[in-house]
């Protein structure tokens, strides 16, 4: 009985100073972010930055791990961590790290944007703003209306551009010759091929969804000026007839939706379904190199118009490190990071930055990389481009999707 | 019993904690006591499409294993190399599991390729959906493979040390081979894995990756209908991932209640 107490104290007491065991307490964030520039890369040197980011491409993965970090530790001897975190779980983690006061968070940098932005600034949860102190802001094209608002969210400074892209659909043109360049025309080419199409449940799904309420709804102009429920009730209900109308020809006869864009790039390279999404047009280029698409695919922007968006960097309201998170975001919006990141080869990301305010070599070289025969032409995707409206409109849409849609029986008259 | 406080310890706080927060004590989005995540679970639809969707796969799979573990241990009772390669699954992690069969079965996969090189089929369409189909074939498939050697284990280390004195005895009392493994081997075997099916029920029921992979859109198995109420942008409707997260334990708690009668009642019938 001896024996089983004392093995019980000492495990008690290992657990005890292991839990008193903390990190020392780092400085606020906001300290880091009043520090003149020359003291926030003074305070980087030599540390770990932990960036919280969506791992689920390897291409956009090896830019980070291959390129990005190897500059980081060259330049500033930082060393920079990423790991995976997106969207709801980050604010979900961030949440039950402040209820229980844990005012040193583990990550000091996340990759935003839209209504994980929104959720974040409206729970508190960022620190800032910091955004326009960093040196590479001012070449940040501040009057690209795609940058400058974050799904109709001024970022305020609490958020730093890193990339946009553009929606578009993929298709492999030696199986489809002719695809659909409109709305009108992609109905009509599902009617005509049962079972060859359908969108995925999760974000780029829903980017689709409201690509077509736009187009719908008579333009995205009809949804700017932050969320209207009138109008919102108007457009779902034309989008709802409009799905109805098209499910049975949908891939399983929509009785089924593939769970995120992975998967539908599965069923596409399976031959399952003739179409595919992205919110990244170029990553078809990418994605050929790497062997996962056929080198006939190719992506389509429909001529109703294309949901652009930009996404961000964010610092949580406990970085750990927000001066090395600075660094880091300041290094990715500079000219060399954004130019790499676009290279067909490596992302095909859409840079962020107005060409007409670097100097030397770059506005030449990003000019003749805009060019690549790879990537969609520069002023297809400005002619096309929609900017995103207020969150409500993606989360309601999400909602209803699911308890419409989804979750009924699809009607047979 | 200090072992067993030690343990019991962090699963009674974090009961304590979902019971409280799916009434909307606790939580991000807390507002005091309120009964409203509870009812928006309860009334919706979904809900109850999910619980009867995961219990049919849960109970059957668990089911079929147990069945093809006692006929495998009533005709090799001691682990010879037959055995030894029923066991191997055990050592594939679930996830592995279910992206093989998601890879053999899919519309995708090879069962349908080879179809299409034999013109059994002509698309992939035509192959019949044996994964993500609300049968739940790919899944309950999936989880059999799985789950099979770990009963199968339980039943032989049975066969070994309890019952070949039941059988001796029988042997004794002239009872003939059928009769011994009808009425002595079969049921002490059932009795014994009882148990350990009751385990491999609860697992299924919670198991995550298998689902993620194999489940259908519609009706979607409760563990992937919780993690989306979990990551929902509405803050508030994460109290129902954890009213989700009770049901579920409370489904448990029937099926260990049931074990735990049945086996009262056999063992008042035996003595």
């Amino acid at each position: 009985m001896r024996h089983q107490v004392v093995t019980l104290a000492m495990g008690v007491g290992a657990l005890v100073a292991a839990a008193c065991n903390q990190p020392p307490p780092a400085d606020v964030p906001a300290a880091a972010m009043a520090l003149p520039w020359d003291s926030v890369i003074a305070k980087a040197r030599g540390t770990t930055v932990t960036w919280r980011m969506w791992r689920g491409d390897p291409s956009i993965n090896r830019y980070i791990d291959s390129w990005v970090a190897p500059q980081l530790q060259a330049l500033y001897g930082i060393t920079l961590h990423a790991v995976e975190g997106q969207g709801a779980e980050l604010i979900n983690q961030l949440v039950t790290e402040r209820e229980v006061r844990r005012t040193v968070g583990t990550a000091s940098l996340l990759w935003i944007n839209g209504e994980t932005f929104a959720g974040l600034r409206r729970e508190n949860l960022l620190a800032g703003p910091w955004a326009g102190r960093l040196p590479a802001s001012r070449f940040v094209d501040s009057a690209s209306a795609i940058i400058m608002r974050d799904f109709e969210q001024d970022p305020a400074g609490f958020e730093s551009p890193w990339g946009q892209v553009q929606f578009a659909l993929i298709f492999d043109s030696a199986r489809t010759p002719r695809p659909p360049r409109t709305v009108a025309e992609l109905g009509a080419w599902i009617r005509e091929h049962p079972g060859r199409f359908t969108h995925d449940e999760s974000f780029t799904g829903m980017t689709f969804l409201k690509t077509l309420l736009y187009a719908l709804g008579g333009g995205v102009s009809q949804y700017a000026g932050g969320f209207d429920q009138t109008r919102y009730d108007a457009g779902r209900a034309r989008l709802f007839a409009w799905l109805h109308d098209h499910e049975r020809e949908f891939w399983r006869r929509g009785e089924a939706y593939p769970r995120d864009v992975a998967a539908l790039h599965r069923l596409f390279a399976n031959g399952e379904v003739d179409f595919t999404m992205s919110n990244n047009p170029n990553e078809v280029a990418s994605k050929i190199a790497q062997g996962i698409l056929p080198p006939s695919a190719r992506a389509l922007l429909l001529q109703d118009g294309t949901i652009a968006n930009a996404h961000y960097l964010g610092i949580p309201f406990n970085a750990p490190n927000a001066a090395g998170a600075m660094v880091v975001a300041d290094f990715l919006l500079s000219p060399e990071a954004q130019f790499e990141k676009m290279r067909p080869t490596v992302w095909a990301d859409g840079a962020v930055l107005d060409v007409s305010k670097l100097s030397g070599h770059w506005p030449l070289s990003f000019d003749s990389l805009a060019r690549d025969a790879h990537l969609v032409p520069r002023d297809s995707l400005r002619r096309y481009a929609r900017p995103e409206v207020a969150p409500e409109y993606h989360q309601q849409l999400q909602q209803d999707w699911r308890d419409s849609i989804r979750a009924s029986p699809p009607k047979r008259e | 019993m200090l072992v067993l406080s030690a343990i019991s310890i962090p699963v009674i706080v974090g009961f304590g904690y979902s019971a409280l927060a799916s009434v909307g004590v606790v939580g991000p989005a807390a507002a005091g006591f309120t009964l409203r995540s509870v009812i928006n679970v309860w009334r919706d639809y979904s809900t109850w499409q999910s619980v009867g969707w995961t219990l049919w796969t849960s109970v059957s799979a668990t089911f079929v294993a147990a069945l093809l573990a006692i006929e495998v241990s009533v005709r090799a009772p001691r682990q010879n190399r037959v055995v030894s390669v029923l066991l191997a699954p055990l050592a594939v992690p679930h996830l592995g599991a279910a992206l093989a069969f998601l890879l053999l079965l899919g519309q995708g996969g090879m069962l349908s390729r080879l179809a299409v090189a034999v013109h059994l089929t002509s698309a992939p369409a035509d192959f019949p959906v044996l994964v993500g189909d609300v049968v739940g074939v790919g899944f309950i498939a999936a989880a059999v493979w799985k789950e099979f050697p770990f009963l199968l284990l339980v039943a032989l280390s049975a066969s070994a040390q309890q019952i070949p004195q039941s059988i001796e005895a029988a042997r004794t009392l002239g009872a003939r081979p059928s009769d011994i493994r009808q009425r002595v081997l079969r049921p002490q075997l059932w009795r014994a894995i009882a148990p350990a099916m009751v385990a491999v029920f609860a697992f299924l029921l919670g198991q995550y990756d298998m689902a993620a992979l194999l489940a259908p859109t519609r009706p979607t198995a409760l563990s992937l209908l919780t993690m989306e109420r979990w990551s929902d942008a509405d803050l508030s409707r994460r109290n129902e991932a954890h009213v989700l997260g009770l049901l579920a334990l409370a489904m448990v708690g029937v099926a260990v209640w049931w074990q735990a009668i049945a086996r009262r009642h056999t063992h008042a019938e035996s003595s």
